[in-house]
């Protein structure tokens, strides 16, 4: 038994430090990219002055926006991505719905129309900032849906309930937000509400790094720990069950833990969609269902390929930074569409 | 008094009683499964021999009336320790995800697994060993969505012997299988060493069963032995047929003969 | 600008030197304005503002009385004018409703921004406004040469030209019959102008650039800075200098590390009394350029060549020059430097 323990902890940690070689050489390209040149060794030499006073001298504006622009960007993209793929995985599994993402609950139509209420309305007297706004939202919408499928009628689907509960509250909530935005908002308002509401990054420095990482990481901590309670819903709930997971206790668990991480990212940067739907399906053809596998890779995954949106958002058209959700709906519906095609051929 | 009473049932029920929205399902069965039997669970559509199932595996819970494993409530286990000793096959199991046979049987050890207890060799070594017994150990690695209805099922059964159960809980498992892959799984099941309860469908398989429970309307109204219980008049009341056994002259065994009202 | 110079000047051009210019307007007058006829068969009685330029118009051709309604405000309205604009009711501090213009019955309405009363106006239509007999009519700096259906703000097709005010002027005098003052006004604006641009000019080098902040959806997003061939940019060019934004569109925002980059002399920031945005407060501005780590390394923050102007004075309107006045002294206080 020790050994398996500690063949298990092995193996993790190694895994842990390819994984962080990788995602350390993504986040140092996703600085070297961006709107102005400044070369990899600038970063480079960025990185060494803050990490070791290493005291290379450097233009203060240049090193300025490697450390506090670029950096905190690169990271929030990245724990965003991981989060946002890792609690897709986890919804699919646990709604056994291959359709459902981490929005599913409401969450991010919730923080749409806190964003909204807070900018428009001047909910919150000052003190609420926009993403206190949304991450309110969030869980208003969350809790919400969460009545709705405890009340309604008909034990025939668990998750048939969750997800019209989920769809139901995204559809008030959307309601919401459109009738204040007609009602009362100026188009500039109008404007930069949309482009939130789309996925932005712009206005990410280290205190929003601060929120995501550990969230997305205590996140993914806790989804790996139940990775073979996952599994085991391969089957249905009930199988679940027999195979003696405690459903209920797991599926709240489960679901609060990913609705916080999803509203928690949905504040700083708003809805960025298609990640947390298509990168586990496609991890899952590369990779294989089982989670001890698809949750780290998905994570990581989606980290690799948000930062990669991310510099794409701001270097595709010269002059102009594009809603990021606008570059991830471009990448992803095409990959879905490939999924669905490439599904049907392995029947 | 005989000596099987004294013994500790290894799985029972008492005074247990479902209902759904006010339609009762089930009402005052009382049931013992003793060690080492394979008792079978008859009775036409509807008579609640699914509930009866889902409600012993503690997949349900009875509005009256508890169920007992080994002794201790139902209710006072937790779900991995229940799925220690407790082992289930559906009906039919389906699933969307691309798992291979060998996933769907390791997760059979899932109650055996914990964050001290991960995946070791003897986890490897019992799952080849219940892939061996359902006689699939050659296909572990196809996928799950290629295989026919019957090898399906024998993968169900594996994965429920991965779990190493004393008692293992079949919901017709021959349901909709080719009359082939029915008799090898029923012959399977028969050779397994574990208590088992199995609900079917078909009588005359329910003959080879060391005792039948007959269900009708949700309430028990026989448990005994197979002839004991499948008297012509039983078959008259609960069936609606008329029916009288028949000996084989091929190998003496009893075999039923069932004709319409 | 200082209310005597102007008192004088309107003084001046009623004596009998400007007796040229001041003909009166021969009903019934037919303008071409953006795309549209308007007919007056006489005077408009009364009229509305929407856009503080427009408004301010009003006031400097001594038409206070004539202003039966205001509205869409950016700064606090010009000291000289505001004991006549306290008599004004005004209608909004922005969008009016179009009942609320319409119920003041105006004879005229004077649209500073085709957003407002356009094909996608927010208040209204040209249409729906002239259904109801009412003329509309849009400063030809928000239309002439600009695409207003494209960019959040419009872009400029062609570079914003002063004519296009004097136009406002003179079109708007001609319509409310005041046509001495609108030329007393204009010559008096073209005259002022001559000069803040003479002055730069004796030194016409392309080495001052500068950017016009005029507010950001959130203090740490993009902001939105002016671009080329509008308003702001004609400001700087008149000066010589040169603006850092390389854009088209009217007002696109653009990310800080370009523009930190580009490290421009001069940074301006817009002061207005609307709180839309927190980053409407010039003084948020201000903190956000000092305390973040890059913004606060551009030399114009380092040494503190950020100017302050008026939103006001960044419009086509009579507040134009003074918004070039202030950005020539910011210039030549660092020309006197060097």
């Amino acid at each position: 038994m020790h050994h398996a323990v500690a063949r298990l902890a092995l193996r993790s940690l190694a895994h842990a430090l390819w994984v962080g070689a990788l995602l350390s050489v993504a986040l140092i390209a996703a600085a070297s990219i961006g709107e102005t040149r400044l070369g990899l060794s600038m970063v480079l030499q960025v990185l060494a002055n803050h990490l070791w006073a290493a005291g290379y001298p450097l233009d203060p504006i240049d090193a300025g926006i490697i450390w506090n622009y670029r950096l905190p960007r690169a990271l929030v993209a990245g724990a965003c991505g991981a989060g946002l793929a890792s609690a897709g995985a986890v919804l699919q599994a646990l709604l056994r719905n291959p359709l459902a993402d981490p929005y599913l609950l409401g969450i991010s139509a919730g923080a749409s129309t806190g964003a909204v209420l807070v900018t428009l309305l001047g909910v919150g007297a000052g003190m609420l900032s926009l993403s206190g706004g949304a991450f309110l939202g969030a869980l208003a919408a969350f809790a919400l849906v969460t009545l709705l499928a405890r009340s309604a009628r008909g034990s025939s689907s668990n998750n048939g309930q969750i997800i019209l509960a989920g769809i139901a509250g995204s559809q008030l909530f959307n309601a919401l937000t459109s009738f204040l935005i007609t009602a009362s908002a100026s188009a500039e308002q109008a404007r930069g509400l949309m482009f939130w509401l789309l996925g932005n990054l712009s206005g990410v420095r280290w205190p929003a790094v601060g929120l995501a990482l550990p969230v997305v990481l205590a996140g993914l901590l806790v989804c790996l720990w139940h990775r073979r309670a996952l599994d085991a819903f391969t089957f249905g709930s009930d199988a679940a069950a027999a195979l003696g997971i405690p459903v209920r206790r797991v599926r709240l668990l489960l679901v609060a833990c990913t609705a916080l991480m999803t509203a928690v990212l949905v504040s700083i940067v708003g809805a960025i969609g298609f990640v947390g739907l298509v990168i586990p399906h496609a991890v899952r053809l590369l990779g294989g269902p089982r989670h001890t596998r698809l949750l780290p890779l998905s994570a990581l995954c989606g980290a690799l390929f948000l930062m990669a949106a991310d510099v794409l958002s701001r270097t595709l058209l010269k002059g102009q930074v594009l809603p990021i959700g606008v570059i991830t709906a471009l990448i992803g519906a095409p990959v879905f569409a490939l999924i669905l095609v490439r599904g049907r051929h392995a029947r | 008094m005989n000596a099987f009473d004294q013994q500790t049932a290894a799985l029972e029920c008492a005074g247990l009683a479902y209902q759904v929205k006010g339609t009762p399902l089930l009402a005052e069965v009382t049931l013992q499964v003793r060690p080492g039997e394979t008792l079978g669970l008859v009775g036409p559509n509807g008579s609640g021999k699914s509930t009866l199932l889902r409600l012993l595996a503690g997949l349900l819970r009875p509005q009256r009336g508890e169920v007992r494993l080994g002794g201790q409530p139902l209710a006072q286990l937790r779900r991995r320790e229940i799925a220690q000793r407790l082992a289930v096959v559906e009906q039919q199991a389906s699933t969307d995800d691309a798992i291979s046979v060998r996933d769907a049987v390791e997760l059979g050890r899932t109650p055996w697994l914990s964050a001290l207890k991960p995946w070791s060799a003897s986890d490897a070594a019992i799952v080849e060993q219940a892939l061996q017994a359902v006689g699939l150990a050659h296909l572990s690695q196809r996928p799950w969505h290629s295989l026919s209805g019957g090898e399906r099922q024998r993968v169900q059964i594996a994965r429920a012997l991965a779990q190493q159960p004393q008692i293992l809980l079949l919901d017709e498992p021959t349901n909709h299988l080719d009359i082939q892959q029915q008799l090898s799984i029923l012959a399977l099941v028969q050779a397994l060493p574990v208590t088992t309860l199995i609900a079917l469908h078909d009588l005359n398989q329910a003959l080879a069963c060391d005792r039948l429970a007959l269900l009708e309307r949700g309430r028990l109204v026989a448990l005994g032995k197979p002839l004991e219980v499948l008297t012509p008049q039983r078959l008259h009341d609960t069936f609606g047929v008329h029916g009288h056994f028949i000996d084989d002259p091929l190998d003496g065994s009893r075999y039923l003969r069932l004709r319409s009202c | 600008m200082p209310p005597s110079r102007l008192a004088l000047a309107l003084l001046a051009s009623l004596g009998p030197g400007s007796a040229a210019l001041a003909a009166p307007t021969h009903y019934p007058l037919t303008v071409e304005n953006c795309g549209v006829r308007l007919t007056f068969a006489q005077a408009p009685a009364q009229a509305v503002t929407i856009g503080q330029a427009g408004t301010e118009m009003f006031y400097a051709l001594g038409l206070g009385e004539r202003l039966a309604g205001t509205s869409l405000w950016f700064n606090e309205v010009a000291p000289q004018f505001k004991a006549q604009n306290d008599k004004v009711e005004r209608l909004a501090d922005n969008e009016p409703s179009f009942e609320a213009v319409i119920g003041k019955r105006p004879g005229l309405v004077a649209v500073q921004f085709e957003w407002m009363v356009g094909p996608q106006g927010v208040v209204g239509t040209r249409e729906q406004f002239a259904e109801l007999g009412v003329p509309t009519y849009l400063l030809p700096s928000d239309c002439e040469g600009k695409d207003n259906l494209n960019g959040a703000d419009g872009t400029r097709l062609d570079t914003f030209r002063i004519d296009s005010l004097y136009k406002s002027i003179e079109q708007l005098a001609q319509i409310m019959d005041v046509q001495e003052r609108g030329a007393a006004l204009v010559s008096q604006l073209q005259a002022r102008l001559a000069q803040v641009t003479a002055t730069a000019g004796e030194r016409r080098a392309q080495d001052q650039s500068a950017l016009f902040w005029f507010s950001s959806a959130d203090l740490d997003t993009d902001p939105y800075v002016a671009g080329r061939k509008g308003i702001p940019d004609f400001m700087l060019n008149s000066l010589g200098m040169r603006n850092v934004v390389e854009s088209d569109e009217e007002w696109p925002s653009v990310g800080w590390e370009t523009l930190a980059k580009a490290n421009p002399t001069f940074i301006v920031i817009a002061r207005m009394d609307r709180r839309r945005f927190p980053a409407d407060d010039y003084r948020k501005k201000l903190e956000f350029l000092r305390n973040d780590p890059v913004t606060r390394n551009m030399d114009a923050v380092k040494h503190d060549r950020i100017v302050i102007i008026d939103a006001d004075a960044m419009h086509a309107g009579v507040r134009l020059v003074d918004g070039i006045e202030v950005l020539a002294a910011a210039s030549q206080k660092l020309r006197k430097a060097d």
